[in-house]
């Protein structure tokens, strides 16, 4: 082994109050970058999670002008599904509507809801909203209602005096008589009346018998919305036959690369339809933007944390080059070079660097497997996403070392610029 | 060759014109008093420092040309230092210690030679303590192994019993004298502690940062 790197390795070993600092202060650096990754990134990627899952699938569909599409669904989803790779894939149709309950024959509540219109045959094989139906079951009729869990305690009356979520207005003059101790939220089987504005500004009504309550950790699912049959949905607009998007689940072994050109064959294969399509990363590129920025600022909050801990590191290893002044004269009266000198505390800094890098990357992994085998939640709701992204995990060790190493050569080169006369005389 | 210090008013000349040379194999005694300059003197046959004027030659060969790289490299060569406070590294261990020199210019070949040394000045069983768990006799005779290991042409000593009590400090001095004789080894030595050295083959005696040859012979100039 190289006399340098020996001496620089006992140095340290025999000041381990100041390795021991020095380590914690990269590995500290380290498990932040870390835990902020696990965290924010996390929800980011629950997020995106949820966003495929529920509402967007792997490919969204939809159409550029207008509100829906017009194209058949049948053909397009029958493009989609030849395709290999692609699971299944479904229409879907969104609207407006007021909702509203009666409780002995009086109106109890009455709101706007936004309503989603499915498929339920291939919208279970596509999406998994039929899984959040805690109570009940999914869609299965002409006649049958999913309601969100938000939707269902408002309706019951239980968010009166609360500030109401789901954009519709609460009729005042229509609860008057209800006692606010009567809050029921709606249950399976309790029937619910939807109002809605067909395409020709005409109100059509129905009413639906709920079949469940759907409800999803964290809020990310249809909790705020109503979930009704698309031909029911397609009925009340006047728009047979047409979707508002269609929804394509990928599988599990197709790559984000992949599902983009699969993207771009359908968009060739219907080059005058005015379709567009996007992957669920664009998707969510659009979507959460502004989430994505806060991730890149809380990120370079810790890396400061990290330059931080290369001051540290500085000030370290200026004290052991103090505390080495005398050794440092012997060596070079005995015939090291200065860059010899130099070497040895850039080594000092180098085992710093990797044993801080080490315990960071392993306290960090550490809490990321916790994190992934606890299934940890933000705020109790929404579970995590919690990957190993090793490149992020490699790059941040990496720029700990490099940290540590830079840090070291100012004290380094601080301890060549001392005369080996005037250095053995230090106590 | 002369050192001075300092300029016009404040100038101080540590040394004064000293010129001697030193035969290969001379165990020679530098004496004099406290800052009469013996140390400055040192220093600088030991490239430590440059003097203000004249050079320092060794085998033959001048060192006031050297740069800053092959002066460590000189030192390391060509000289041996053994200090007052015997400076172990006290990181290392008693052989890694002596093995120092060499590894610096990446000699591997050294191993059995410092363990020789070693066993010559009685450390046979002290190799692998750490430096600060042996003694200061110890310590001072591991020094002059350290000072030895490469073979130099000269083992500069700058007091290295002024930090030991009577009884350790003769057996340090025993101890160089027999590596000076087996080894045919050139020791300048510094001391203000003239008596506890007895016989030497020279004296050299710096006063007011002038040299003279012999003992107490301001009278006897040295000249080369």
């Amino acid at each position: 082994m190289d006399y340098r790197l020996h001496l620089a390795k006992r140095m340290l070993v025999n000041k381990r109050g100041s390795l021991i600092g020095a380590v914690l202060a990269v590995s500290i650096g380290i498990l932040v970058i870390n835990v902020n990754f696990v965290i924010f990134q996390g929800i980011y990627d629950a997020i995106v999670r949820d966003m495929s899952e529920y509402r967007f699938g792997d490919i969204y569909v939809y159409d550029e002008e207008k509100s829906t599409i017009e194209k058949s669904d049948i053909v397009l989803i029958n493009w989609f599904e030849r395709i290999p790779g692609v699971e299944a894939a479904t229409p879907r149709l969104e609207a407006s509507a007021t909702a509203e309950t009666r409780i002995l024959g009086q109106q109890h509540e009455k709101f706007n809801v936004p309503v989603l219109g499915v498929d339920p045959i291939s919208d279970i094989r596509t999406s998994t909203i039929h899984e959040t139906v805690g109570d009940g079951q999914y869609v299965y009729a002409r006649n049958s209602i999913v309601v969100g869990e938000s939707v269902a305690s408002d309706l019951g009356g239980c968010s009166r005096g609360c500030s109401f979520m789901s954009g519709g207005e609460t009729d005042p003059t229509a609860t008057a008589d209800v006692d606010l101790g009567d809050c029921q939220p709606v249950r399976v089987g309790d029937s619910v009346k939807l109002t809605i504005t067909d395409q020709w500004g005409i109100d059509q009504k129905k009413r639906f018998v709920v079949t469940g309550i759907s409800g999803t950790a964290g809020g990310q699912g249809f909790d705020r919305s109503v979930i009704i049959h698309i031909d029911t949905l397609r009925d009340m607009l006047d728009r047979s036959g047409e979707s508002r998007s269609i929804m394509v689940r990928l599988q599990e072994s197709v790559s984000p690369h992949d599902a983009k050109q699969i993207k771009n064959q359908f968009l060739r294969a219907f080059p005058n339809d005015n379709l567009r399509a996007e992957t669920i990363e664009e998707s969510a590129e659009s979507t959460l933007s502004g989430f994505k920025s806060g991730i890149a600022m809380i990120n370079l909050i810790g890396y400061f944390g990290m330059g931080s801990s290369a001051f540290a590191i500085l000030t370290i290893q200026m004290m052991l080059v103090n505390s080495k002044t005398r050794e440092i004269g012997i060596m070079r009266a005995i015939g090291a070079r200065r860059k010899d000198i130099l070497i040895i505390f850039i080594m000092q800094g180098m085992i710093i660097g990797a044993m801080g890098a080490g315990a960071g990357t392993a306290l960090g992994l550490g809490y990321t497997t916790y994190a992934k085998i606890t299934n940890m939640e933000f705020q109790g709701s929404l579970a995590l996403e919690v990957n190993y992204n090793w490149q992020k995990i490699g790059e941040t060790a990496f720029l700990a070392f490099i940290l540590a190493m830079i840090a070291s050569i100012y004290p380094s080169y601080r301890a060549t610029k001392k005369q080996p006369v005037e250095a053995m005389r230090s106590v | 060759m002369s050192k001075i210090y300092g300029e016009a008013e404040t100038e101080v000349r540590a040394l004064d014109n000293v010129s001697f040379s030193v035969k290969k194999g001379e165990f020679v005694l530098v004496i004099g008093s406290s800052g009469s300059g013996k140390s400055t003197l040192l220093n600088m046959i030991g490239l430590l420092d440059r003097p203000t004027e004249g050079r320092v030659l060794v085998d033959g060969f001048d060192t006031s040309d050297l740069t800053d790289n092959e002066i460590s490299a000189f030192r390391n060569k060509k000289l041996g230092f053994v200090f007052q406070f015997a400076n172990l590294l006290a990181d290392l261990t008693v052989l890694e210690n002596v093995l120092l020199p060499s590894q610096i210019q990446f000699d591997s070949t050294t191993n059995n030679r410092a363990k020789e040394i070693l066993e010559k000045v009685g450390l046979k069983d002290q190799l692998f303590k750490r430096a600060n768990k042996i003694s200061g006799g110890q310590a001072q005779r591991a020094a002059i192994a350290r000072g030895l290991v490469n073979n130099p042409t000269i083992v500069l000593a700058d007091e290295p019993t002024g930090n030991l009590d009577s009884v350790t400090a003769k057996n340090v001095i025993e101890v160089m004298k027999k590596m000076a004789k087996d080894l045919g080894q050139t020791f300048i030595v510094v001391t203000h502690e003239r008596a506890q050295f007895g016989d030497v083959d020279r004296i050299i005696t710096i006063k007011d940062g002038r040299a003279f040859e012999g003992e107490h012979s301001p009278e006897l100039e040295v000249v080369a």
